[in-house]
């Protein structure tokens, strides 16, 4: 299971559920400076360029992966806009072609003889920072799943779809038990579709990452969340051992009370997939692993 | 299969297969051999599915380094790839390329990549070889495995290996992982370079016991041989990759 080639003619579908809430506008505890809705527009940005830049094969960008961008707070509906912001799900070689906006910038990395050279580097933007709203987490769990389902009719034996959801409260349209269940009973010849939940608090508490039973986590909400977080499959495993994050056999794809470097290795872990780099744009990226 | 006399007393027999990933172009196909039987030297270079232009990559290094002289020592071979490094990516700045293309050209491209040149002047024949990556030379006599390098064992081929980058930024770390060996020959020996996913395959099947795999060369043609490393890939027995094979079979002359 979870061993599938990702290939053009068996590609996979990855959809990143953001919420986009009211509360999204506070800043993490202990950097009043960085609105949580801010971190996390560039992390989906830099997670997108990520997926475009695996998939580039010199001057051709190879459709391994379709991709979803769901937002919920006032609404639920797709963060893409301009030539994208009419689909649910778009090929990868479309989003790599339709960034809103591609900044350009220099950063200075070692010249490999004890020195530095600036050199230029290209910073594309898909989704702009929102936060307005309630919580309507299953509504947009909701649309996930009617996007998968349709995926599954065409692709029934590829890599499964991995819904990547990350949120900073609770849901606000009641327990996204149910539907987070509905999620993770499709699936593909090769596995169940995987379902990892990041959870992001304003308040300074203990983070708990990728645990394998619910003995640690505080209340209901976290509970509820972690029920309906995947298993981690082994080469996901494998990624966040590379990244050096402590999670093992039975591990769930799950974050409660994460900070801002749980969000990077919750996308970096959660895009692994198979036999794919992990993702790390917060390292200096001409040293490559 | 070629023969092609080398010397006074030895033949060289040669066979090579270079397969496409299933369900992929022939022009796809990142994998590449070198060879030049004049100078006895063979090579199999792997470009990496996920760099940039990996292609001309490895046809520049499998190709290039046998018309070479030696570059069979860390310092030959780390001056070498930093030369043909900085020609490929010369031959990029005439490209206008996309944002995504000019990021990944940024990082520059890999390949796996293994060299063996054979000394058949001498009474014994003897070969020297080099490697970075997970492209394997395997030295085989009488249908066992006599050398490996630079991997040994089946279980130990991973999807990170240290490539051969054709950034020079990048050789500080890398070239300290270049594998250098040598051996001796005797008649009916056979010398294999394989990419990985071949490699891989094939010492799984030395390692089980199972012969057919070094017999395969000699009872199969060339149809015969691309069908079944097809079914192999298709039946999940080797990786669906690209595949690169060299046989070179040692042989004295019956006349010598």
């Amino acid at each position: 299971m979870y061993s599938a080639q990702i290939t053009r003619a068996n590609p996979t579908c990855i959809i990143l559920l953001i919420d986009q809430s009211g509360s999204m506008a506070d800043p993490f505890s202990g950097d009043s400076a960085r609105k949580k809705s801010d971190f996390v527009a560039e992390v989906v940005n830099h997670t997108l360029h990520d997926l475009v830049i695996r998939c580039t094969k010199t001057e051709e960008v190879r459709n391994y992966y379709h991709v979803s961008v769901i937002g919920y707070g006032r609404t639920v509906g797709t963060c893409f806009s301009g030539p994208l912001g009419a689909r649910n799900i778009v090929p990868i070689a479309e989003v790599a072609d339709y960034p809103l906006q591609v900044k350009s910038s220099y950063k200075r990395v070692s010249d490999g003889a004890g020195g530095w050279v600036e050199i230029p580097v290209r910073y594309p933007v898909w989704i702009h920072p929102s936060s307005d709203g309630k919580t309507p987490m299953c509504e947009a769990l909701g649309r996930a799943k009617e996007i998968i389902e349709r995926w599954l009719l065409e692709h029934p034996r590829g890599f499964p779809p991995t819904v990547l959801h990350l949120t900073d409260g609770e849901s606000s349209d009641g327990d996204p038990n149910e539907i987070g269940r509905q999620i993770t009973s499709l699936g593909t010849d090769d596995g169940a579709v995987l379902l990892f939940n990041c959870h992001i608090s304003t308040r300074r508490s203990a983070k708990i990452e990728y645990p394998t039973d619910e003995n640690s986590l505080p209340d209901g909400f976290a509970r509820s969340l972690f029920e309906i977080s995947s298993r981690l499959p082994s080469n996901f495993l494998a990624a966040a051992a590379q990244l050096g994050v402590n999670a093992v056999e039975g591990s769930r794809g799950f974050v409660f009370n994460g900070d801002p470097s749980s969000i990077v290795q919750f996308y970096e872990i959660g895009t692994s997939l198979t036999g794919m780099t992990p993702y790390r744009w917060m390292d200096d990226r001409t040293e490559l692993a | 299969m070629s023969s092609v006399k080398q010397s006074a007393i030895w033949d060289l027999q040669l066979r090579q297969l270079l397969l496409p990933k299933l369900g992929q172009e022939v022009s796809e196909c990142e994998d590449c051999i070198g060879i030049d039987t004049e100078a006895c030297r063979f090579a199999v270079a792997d470009g990496a599915t996920e760099a940039f232009d990996a292609r001309s990559w490895a046809h520049r290094l499998a190709r290039g380094w046998v018309q070479r002289q030696s570059t069979l020592t860390v310092a030959e071979f780390r001056a070498w790839v930093a030369a043909e490094g900085r020609e490929l990516h010369d031959s990029w700045n005439s490209l206008n390329l996309s944002w995504y293309s000019e990021e990944k050209a940024r990082t520059g491209s890999f390949a796996a990549f293994v060299g063996v040149e054979l000394d058949l002047e001498n009474g014994a024949p003897s070969w020297k070889a080099i490697a970075l990556g997970d492209a394997c030379l395997l030295h085989c006599r009488n249908g066992s495995l006599i050398k490996s390098l630079p991997i040994s064992r089946s279980e130990s081929f991973n999807a990170a290996p240290i490539l051969v980058a054709s950034n020079s930024s990048l050789h500080d770390g890398s070239m300290t992982s270049v594998v250098i060996d040598a051996g001796n020959c005797e008649s009916g020996d056979v010398l294999w370079l394989m990419s990985d996913a071949t490699a891989a395959w094939y010492l799984q099947r030395l390692e089980n016991g199972d012969a057919i795999a070094s017999n395969l060369f000699d009872i199969k043609g060339d149809e015969e041989l691309n069908s079944f490393f097809d079914a192999e890939r298709l039946a999940g027995r080797i990786r669906n990759d690209d595949l690169a094979i060299v046989r070179i079979e040692i042989k004295q002359r019956s006349n010598g």
